[in-house]
């Protein structure tokens, strides 16, 4: 890899000045690129010469895939009495036992009814594409523990779709576009049918972008992370994801959109005045189902109204 | 006008009402006891904290439709003491907030530590003149209050591990010998002044995000990946950048030598004499006054072997 003088490094190094800090709101906003050019620009100069504030915008754009602490919060009084601490470690082992049982039983007959069923998503049980999902999975993470970061993915939007739980995903957590959580509806208990086979499918689904710029889901709150392939052209940069909304942009203008969770993709070509965007998208931000803003390599903005039908650039 | 407005000097209200009002809505403020006086109020302070005085309508319109209304409405009850506002923040962020610690410090103890600490803070268990002042109240929407809350822990980390390098007792410097350890001698060839004001000359020409990049790669230390994840670009864009620069500074820095009256030769040798000479000193230097290696894995010692 390349390299520079130790004096320009010294001279790098002597240039740095104590200024005041750009507060959490601006780091925060420059990690999320939110931020306009000029701005941008003044919280880079400071970067630059502020080896602490270097350090928490690293760790703040790092994404949360490898939690290597798992805390829960403090546990609320009456659980610290320990009969009831240890009455409820009991009932966890005895939920993922039923859990487990239950999944070994109906996977040979869910992989049946995938083969089966084809390519017609929309003739899909939700039942089938959920355990589906979790049988690939889970028998990924058993083969290969090393790969249980990256089971095979599917090869296009379609398979892609196939692959996905019957949407059991919808509550909005607001967060971090490249890191957004959805929470499980509470109604998935009926639409699933047993108690325990909801709450498997309850893990909270997480999305992020790899480095390399492909999507990546997590269905055990980031402990591992699969692919989703989307488009095996496009390297993706932005995501949102509100409710069962989940947008990602990427290279050379390329948008797709899911109102299901990711169970079906749609490609969304962003035209204005006959204009169509080619730029990569680098900014993706939807404030609810209809108003979502593009930011574009070129450091334009493209904003939707209508969730997607029509654009305007600015 | 109002007020708040006029302190700004930007008159808030002709073609931005509608603005403010959409804002509003989208904010659920009403939800968690925000009125609208005062969520004009915060939107004020907003514009007086990242805007200049005399901004035109285009900024502020900008600035405003840029912020995240919502989490900003839900922080501002907060820090209020809205019970239900506390209610829906401890349902999206209670556990995130441990997860966050966990994530940065590796380690549960320091983790639950840690995350407590900032909860106190969120909570505001200080009080100034009577009123609790809770941190959430400094949240301004520009980023996701998820996001913001990794930075302000990340913020936290940092501060305290800064105060526990201060707080190492003279008995383990003792111990390890560092009390009377020998300083590193400087380096023995004098540099000529021409030769750091051509170098500084040449960086500070450079766009903020390259002197960014150079200072990540050669003094952090981060790895390629992790720029390019900080910039949000592609790996192979920064290895592109981090080689170009390496080439085009020796290349400008030995022009600005020859402006200074260097010849070629002249500034050959005085570029590669500081290589050798510096190879062993300067990579420890960097690393004392860069925080160190509990932030950075590759911050390690110099190789030793080289140098003169």
């Amino acid at each position: 890899m390349a390299a520079i003088p130790k004096i320009i490094s010294q001279r790098l190094q002597a240039m740095a000045e104590l200024r005041d800090h750009p507060d959490a709101n601006l780091l925060t906003a420059f990690v999320e690129r939110s931020l306009k050019s000029a701005e941008r620009v003044r919280v880079l100069e400071h970067l630059a010469a502020c080896s602490s504030c270097r350090e928490v915008v690293s760790f703040s754009a790092m994404p949360e895939t490898s939690t290597v602490v798992s805390l829960a919060p403090s546990a609320s009084s009456w659980l610290f009495w320990p009969a009831l601490r240890w009455g409820a470690a009991v009932a966890c082992v005895v939920v993922v036992g039923a859990v487990v049982t239950l999944h070994q039983k109906r996977e040979p007959q869910q992989i049946a009814a995938v083969v089966t069923e084809g390519r017609s998503a929309a003739a899909r049980i939700p039942e089938a594409n959920t355990a589906d999902q979790f049988a690939r999975t889970h028998k990924a993470a058993a083969s290969n523990p090393e790969d249980a970061n990256h089971p095979v993915a599917p090869a296009s939007p379609v398979e892609m779709a196939d692959a996905r739980p019957g949407s059991p995903l919808a509550a909005v957590v607001p967060g971090r576009a490249k890191d957004a959580l959805a929470e499980p509806q509470n109604d998935q208990s009926d639409k699933f049918g047993t108690t325990n086979y909801a709450a498997m499918t309850s893990l909270a689904p997480r999305w992020t972008l790899s480095a390399d710029g492909t999507l990546q889901r997590s269905l055990d709150t980031g402990a591992t992370w699969q692919t989703i392939v989307v488009s095996s052209k496009t390297v993706f940069r932005a995501l949102a994801a509100n409710d069962l909304d989940i947008w990602v942009g990427g290279s050379a203008g390329a948008l797709f959109h899911s109102s299901d969770a990711g169970e079906h993709w749609t490609q969304v070509r962003p035209i204005a005045n006959g204009e169509a965007l080619e730029d990569d998208i680098v900014g993706v931000e939807f404030t609810d189902t209809l108003h979502g803003k593009l930011t574009s390599s070129a450091e334009e903005t493209w904003i939707t109204a209508d969730a997607g039908q029509t654009w305007q650039k600015q | 006008m109002r007020k708040d407005d006029a302190q700004s000097g930007v008159d808030l209200s002709p073609g931005l009402g509608s603005v403010m009002t959409e804002l509003y809505e989208k904010s659920r403020g009403a939800e968690f006891g925000v009125t609208r006086e005062q969520f004009d109020g915060v939107l004020g302070e907003i514009a007086r904290k990242y805007l200049p005085a005399d901004a035109a309508h285009h900024d502020l319109r900008e600035l405003y439709a840029s912020l995240r209304a919502e989490e900003l409405a839900l922080a501002r009850a907060c820090a209020a003491g809205h019970e239900h506002a506390w209610e829906v923040f401890l349902t999206r962020y209670r556990a995130k907030l441990y997860d966050i610690a966990g994530y940065i410090t590796k380690e549960s103890s320091t983790a639950r530590e840690l995350a407590d600490s900032i909860y106190a803070e969120l909570y505001g268990t200080a009080t100034r003149d009577g009123q609790r002042t809770s941190k959430l109240a400094s949240y301004t929407g520009r980023g996701s209050l998820e996001g913001w809350l990794r930075t302000v822990m990340m913020q936290e980390h940092v501060n305290r591990y800064r105060r526990q390098r201060r707080l190492v007792s003279l008995d383990e410097e003792t111990e390890e010998g560092t009390q009377f350890a020998t300083p590193e001698p400087e380096p023995a060839i004098a540099i000529d002044p021409r030769v750091e004001a051509a170098i500084d000359e040449v960086l500070a020409a450079l766009p903020a995000e390259d002197r960014f990049v150079l200072a990540s790669y050669f003094l952090d230390e981060r790895t390629l990946a992790e720029i390019a994840r900080t910039l949000g670009v592609h790996e192979s864009t920064i290895s592109r950048k981090v080689d170009k620069l390496a080439k085009s500074l020796r290349k400008q820095i030995l022009a600005a030598l020859g402006r200074r009256g260097m010849s070629r030769r002249q500034a050959l040798e005085a570029i590669e004499v500081d290589v050798r000479d510096l190879r062993v000193n300067i990579r420890s230097r960097l690393a004392q006054e860069t925080g160190g290696a509990a932030f950075s894995k590759k911050k390690v010692e110099a190789p030793a072997g080289e140098g003169s």
